[in-house]
């Protein structure tokens, strides 16, 4: 390939190439970095991101994000009050539940009885924290690492809205998701693996729905999408060669194909086809990558038995969890798990105890892993819902039985990691778990907190679209919840 | 004969009627009611404000005697008293052709928008679409044959110095193609193009369980169609939006959420990947290759002139002819060394195989066949 001469590229070219995340171009390492704002800090070179960002040094290099699909009860996992045992059984009363919105699966009901967690809690920690028992034990045993935030609240009550509405910070669809607005704005920081990552596994539970524009780009450039990697096939979709065609044969097809290229560049002097020959290699080199990446067998048998039995079965959310921490070794900027099965409107004792099975100690064993190798200290973890759970039970409650409908008033969700205080609890419900009084997050406060470990602020990461500067937090005001910063 | 199998036809048609969906307006007494939300809250309407049907009031009336309807709409939108209409649909057309509108924000013409870097020029394309009878094939075939438009792609030093942005086109810009029109050069320069038009939506190649990893319970799986259906244009392809194609949505296919008027272009590692290993794209080598073989030209450099042809439509040069050549014969040399690689190479799609084809040398021809539909000059517009 010929050296790329940077004095031939316009101004334009050059913010059009710069201006990425997966699609860095290798062209840009031999630009001077330093032109360009690293995030990343020492030691790390970054590839593509805007040069206003970081706006101010952030403690977060990286975010991993554990979502969980379809709203886990925040009353059976981390907002249990023991006055609940007393409520258990009494009508909701109409001063608590004032004219709520309700979904169309519960608002014909005649009586809302309100239900204690079935299960045992316990107080972990030096502030003894209240975490389920029963199906929490390993998160309860990292509770000092973590803050849990109570106060969490959306407008919305059905999944698609919620989901949509924490992802992108609209209810409707059409926005970058959260992750593609880090990779316009942040770039990548290893050319060979895409700056956002998306992962799923399933649950044992009702699975809702997931949208491809969870992890989409919305109007920003289809290279900022989420790259979903899986668990089953290629990891990435087209990566494998073909049948009969090895990487010795493909090296010495691209090999032609370059030379082909640069004859072309010879006679148009267009940088694109330098930029389109960069990312030929580009996706050679990921070929190789990113099953290596995928592949846990060198993990030592210690680190897999910290994550669980799961660990071992690909597309599980333990080995999501580990694959999670191998891909924020690499650089990746934005990691998100989606697990699926947390929409309980029946049978919820049995069924909330299958997803914590599945999900309470690989989560637990990524922040001890992170911690371990001193990752805690730059990752934000993240995890939670699109919203919680109703107090009341939707359906009829059994000795042993009930359900409970969306709850978008409160909800919980706790957060760790790159700045966030540890063993802290924030925001307060009422004895219900059904109204904020104190605190109250909005998840659009959630959101403009993230960016803002990661060095950005929220009003100022924007893109020009429909007359608009658009931006992840709406025209909303959105506030940083300073209060559960260290 | 002719005329019997067309009654068959019409016969056949009859039989079972096509059911499609029209929409008309409530007559007057019947139309919907809307009204004021309160604070936008959509459960509290103000039932003491009426909104009917009209135009912005800081905009001209609609025309004397026009319905307030959606006729009366087009027809506001129409009036030869002004062009702000045609002005937007030629400068659209404009940026399909060269890249970029002529006004170059093309989803904004108001106060924002960025001026137009030739406004004589976008005035009397105007006015000519509208007198005219907004023939959109007349105005695309006046820009297509106009001399701006056949100018050569190649980037002068001068033209960077003077022009960087080419707002003169003193160089035909170069740019990308989108998604659809890459997936349909490979099918159409392959011979696999299946020209119908019109239809229901087909299911071309998807690698399997985009659907179902997403759907409610994972219950919705993707059915893929058989035979021609493959390989119609990209427009009739099925589009999913909460799971859409990813051959297409790679290329900066919009996802059809919201409505987009200028499409981004990126150039990304997955691209390369799309038109390196999806089948769809593969099995367009393979028949690509069979095409050549098929030809009348039997001389290895008279095949990737013809492949030339049809990928980029130009002959090759001669360090063109030389580099695929050898390639060509490392690859022939491989293959013949491991005849069943070749087979399971060739493997790839639905579409049949000519058998009497040496696999060797049709595989070897396959590669030669993507390594031209892969050339920056197959994928972009120049």
């Amino acid at each position: 390939m010929q050296p790329f001469n940077p004095l031939l590229e316009t101004r334009r070219q050059f913010l059009l190439r710069t201006g990425n995340g997966i699609g860095a171009a290798a062209l840009s390492t031999m630009l001077n970095p330093s032109l360009i704002g690293s995030a990343m800090g020492e030691g790390m070179q970054q590839y593509g991101g805007l040069p206003s960002i970081p706006h101010f040094p952030g403690k977060a290099k990286r975010v991993i994000y554990m979502f969980m699909a379809g709203g886990p009860s925040h009353i059976d996992l981390f907002d249990y009050k023991p006055i609940q045992r007393k409520l258990h059984g009494t009508e909701l009363p109409d001063s608590v539940r004032q004219d709520q919105r309700l979904t169309g699966m519960s608002s014909g009901q005649k009586s809302f009885p309100c239900v204690a967690p079935m299960f045992e809690f316990g107080q972990y920690g030096e502030h003894q924290t209240w975490v389920n028992k029963d199906l929490l034990p390993h998160t309860a045993g990292v509770v000092d690492k973590i803050t849990i935030v109570k106060s969490l609240h959306t407008e919305a009550v059905n999944h698609d809205p919620a989901i949509t509405f924490i992802n992108t910070g609209a209810q409707q669809q059409g926005k970058p998701s959260m992750g593609a607005w880090l990779s316009y704005g942040m770039g990548s920081v290893n050319e060979n693996m895409p700056g956002y990552v998306v992962m799923i596994s399933r649950g044992r539970g009702q699975l809702q729905a997931l949208y491809d524009r969870l992890w989409g780009s919305g109007f920003l450039p289809a290279k900022h999408q989420g790259v979903k990697l899986r668990s089953a096939g290629e990891p990435v979709l087209y990566l494998k060669n073909p049948k009969g065609f090895d990487r010795e044969a493909r090296r010495g097809q691209l090999d032609s194909l370059e030379q082909l290229n640069e004859l072309n560049y010879d006679k148009f002097a267009d940088p694109e086809i330098q930029a389109r020959i960069s990312q030929y290699e580009l996706a050679f080199r990921m070929q190789s990558e990113v099953p290596g990446l995928m592949d846990i067998e060198g993990e030592p048998d210690h680190v897999k038995e910290l994550y669980g039995p799961q660990t071992d079965k690909p597309g599980s959310f333990a080995r999501n969890c580990l694959l999670a921490r191998r891909m924020a070794e690499k650089g990746v900027r934005y990691i998100q798990l989606f697990h699926r099965g947390w929409d309980q409107h029946g049978a919820l004792p049995s069924k909330i105890r299958q997803q914590c099975e599945d999900i309470d100690q690989p989560a637990a064993a990524l922040l001890k892993d992170l911690d371990q190798r001193g990752m805690l200290e730059d990752t934000l973890v993240v995890f939670g819902g699109e919203f919680g759970r109703t107090i009341y039970s939707q359906g009829k409650l059994t000795k042993d039985n009930h359900g409970r409908d969306h709850h978008g008033r409160c909800f919980s969700m706790w957060m760790a990691g790159a700045g966030v205080k540890r063993g802290f609890e924030y925001g307060k419900t009422d004895d219900h778990s059904y109204n904020i009084v104190e605190n109250p997050v909005h998840i659009r406060d959630m959101n403009a907190t993230i960016l803002h470990q990661l060095g950005i602020d929220h009003n100022k990461l924007t893109f020009k679209y429909q007359g608009l500067d658009q931006r992840l937090t709406g025209v909303e005001e959105a506030h940083v919840v300073k209060d559960i910063l260290a | 004969m002719a005329k019997a199998k067309l009654e068959k036809q019409i016969a056949d048609l009859n039989r079972k009627p096509v059911t499609s969906m029209i929409m008309q307006d409530n007559p007057p007494n019947k139309m919907r009611m809307t009204y004021v939300l309160d604070r936008g809250a959509y459960d509290s309407p103000k039932k003491e404000e009426v909104i009917r049907p009209g135009v912005p009031k800081a905009l001209p009336p609609l025309p004397e005697g026009a319905p307030a309807n959606r006729l009366g709409l087009a027809q506001w939108l129409t009036q030869p008293s002004h062009p702000l209409t045609a002005r937007v649909a030629v400068n659209r057309y404009w940026m399909m052709l060269f890249g970029e509108g002529l006004v170059r924000s093309v989803g904004d013409f108001g106060a924002q928008s960025t001026p137009p870097t030739h406004p004589g020029l976008l005035d009397w394309l105007a006015v000519d679409f509208m007198e005219s009878g907004w023939d959109v094939k007349r105005m695309l075939k006046q820009l297509v044959t106009s001399k701006t438009y056949r100018r050569s792609s190649k980037i002068e030093s001068m033209h960077r110095e003077k022009d960087s942005e080419n707002e003169l086109l003193a160089h035909a810009p170069r740019f990308r193609l989108q998604g659809e029109f890459i997936r349909d050069h490979a099918l159409a320069v392959s011979g696999l193009l299946n020209p119908m038009v019109g239809g229901p939506g087909v299911k071309p190649y998807q690698p399997a369980n985009i659907w179902n990893e997403v759907s409610l319970n994972g219950g919705l799986r993707y059915k893929q169609d058989e035979g021609d259906k493959l390989y119609r244009r990209s427009m009739y392809t099925y589009w999913k939006r909460s799971s859409p194609m990813p051959n297409m949505l790679i290329f900066d296919s919009p996802s059809r959420e919201k409505c987009v008027i200028q499409r981004q272009r990126t150039n990304t590692p997955l691209q390369a990947l799309v038109t390196l290993n999806d089948p769809q794209f593969l099995e367009a080598a393979r028949a690509f290759a069979e095409r050549l073989l098929k030809s009348d030209k039997s001389e290895t450099a008279a095949r990737i002139d013809l492949a030339y042809r049809y990928a980029t439509a130009r002959l090759a040069t001669g360090r063109e002819v030389e580099i695929l050549t050898q390639l060509y014969q490392k690859n022939l040399a491989r293959f013949q060394s491991a005849p069943e690689t070749a087979k399971e190479f060739l493997k790839v799609g639905e579409s049949p195989r000519d058998e009497s084809f040496d696999a060797s040398e049709h595989a070897a021809w396959m590669v030669v066949a993507q390594t031209i539909m892969n050339l920056d000059e197959s994928l972009t517009r120049n």
